[in-house]
């Protein structure tokens, strides 16, 4: 009986844009195209993905292997890599519930605490379950969305969830974790904990990522499932200068050209797009463009860009 | 508690299945279990099936936390199950089914006087 919850956004689906044309599809974060960019800007460094976690530990085990076996291997673990380097959807903010189902008068004052009601059946998705609450003044709502995370942690507990928040999330804990550089662990726990359309999720998501682009620390997340999201962050908000810069000095000048082609693709009005389409630029020219037109530290790329290619003139010199 | 085996069962003729809260928990800490069992056998022994949980402690988040299997609900009250006064209770306050006006006040005056006791208790 009833209705199933509505505010649950629809994901893989373009939404129209609200401004200019309307027959231009804004591109979401599911889009093959967007997400062949990020997997490919996310690299793919076996020995951090891989990298020991804190465990009982047990005596290490070697083995003999050939050359075609120790390919194998490399193989089979770049397929587990690829596992867990599945990124965690980004969803835009719930709306908060606050459906009145009934008003009853004739309860008010009976009771003096309110009663929450769960159905436990089985076969109800999550996101389609009743939880309802009686007030003691009569009135029969909805829960909230909150309150609805909670009791259904209560009844069908999810490993690494707890049900009150933890005391992590609160900001002084949070800045501790910054300035010990776990941002990874910080946004592991929170994919954990709260769903990823929550607003806590979101807001310490952008958090993380503001305090990151502060202080430059992009190659914490680079072989992580979580630089996908930072990228599409820093797009959406047109703050690529400090990553174009980071991946210029590291010479990951591919990865460079496809965010800025990322850029393109979610901003096609802006002014470097345009030129960009004018000059078919390609490669280095197009983050010349870029850098030219709409970057906030234009100055800084160009003159890392300058150094790069100096420096990659000077080396194909000397061998 | 005696775990009845099934060849005692047949001493229990003519009942019926009810749903009814099964108590557990420790002293001074009531748990019940929504429960839908054998009229005849006790309370808290053998069941058929769970169907949800009444937490009566509205100390722990503020609030009574009540579980039902809905689905399980329906099958077991189609199969003719009877209910207890007190899952009455709980499905009056979910369904606002106090029909009359005297059935409210009534319960509105115990209420009070509860309230009126525990705050004379707690000044004591």
């Amino acid at each position: 009986p009833g209705v199933c919850r509505a505010g649950t956004p629809c994901r893989g689906l373009c939404s129209e844009a609200e401004s200019g044309s309307p027959k231009i599809k804004k591109p979401t974060f599911m889009d093959e195209e967007v997400q062949s960019i990020l997997i490919k800007m996310t690299g793919l460094d076996l020995l951090k993905i891989f990298k020991p976690a804190i465990r009982e530990t047990k005596p290490p085990t070697y083995k003999l292997m050939t050359q075609a076996q120790l390919e194998e291997a490399t193989r089979q673990a770049i397929e587990a890599a690829k596992v867990r380097l599945k990124m965690p959807p980004v969803l835009e903010e719930r709306t908060p519930i606050n459906d009145v189902l009934a008003e009853d008068k004739i309860l008010e004052g009976t009771e003096t605490v309110k009663y929450v009601f769960t159905d436990i059946s089985y076969s109800i998705p999550h996101r389609e379950r009743f939880i309802v609450v009686r007030e003691p003044s009569g009135t029969l709502r909805k829960a909230s969305w909150e309150e609805r995370d909670r009791m259904i942690q209560i009844y069908f507990p999810k490993e690494g969830r707890r049900v009150l928040t933890p005391v992590i999330f609160r900001e002084e804990n949070l800045q501790t974790m910054y300035s010990q550089d776990r941002h990874v662990d910080v946004l592991n726990l929170c994919v954990a904990q709260f769903e990823p359309d929550s607003a806590d999720y979101i807001k310490i998501h952008h958090q993380t990522y503001e305090d990151i682009d502060k202080y430059g620390k992009y190659d914490l997340l680079r072989s992580t499932r979580h630089f996908g999201g930072m990228a599409w962050y820093f797009v959406n908000k047109k703050k690529i200068d400090g990553l174009l810069i980071d991946q210029i000095q590291r010479d990951l000048v591919d990865d460079a050209t496809s965010l800025v082609q990322l850029y393109h693709i979610l901003h096609p009005d802006g002014q470097s797009a345009q030129e960009a389409k004018e000059q078919a630029a390609e490669g280095l020219q197009l983050i010349k463009v870029f850098a030219k037109t709409e970057a906030q530290k234009g100055a800084y790329i160009e003159l890392t860009l300058q150094a790069y290619q100096e420096a990659f003139i000077s080396s194909s010199a000397a061998s | 508690m005696v775990q009845l085996t099934p060849v005692l069962y047949k001493a229990y003729h003519g009942g019926h299945l009810t749903i009814r809260l099964a108590l557990g928990g420790c002293t001074k800490w009531p748990f019940h279990h929504i429960v839908a069992s054998p009229n005849k056998c006790p309370t808290d022994g053998h069941f058929m099936e769970q169907l949800g949980s009444y937490d009566p402690l509205s100390s722990s988040y503020g609030k009574k936390l009540i579980a039902l299997n809905l689905d399980q609900i329906w099958h077991c009250i189609g199969c003719g199950a009877h209910l207890s006064k007190p899952v009455e209770k709980l499905l009056e306050v979910l369904l606002a089914a106090q029909k009359t006006d005297t059935e409210a006040t009534e319960t509105r005056e115990l209420t009070s006087v509860n309230i009126a006791v525990g705050t004379r208790l707690k000044s004591s």
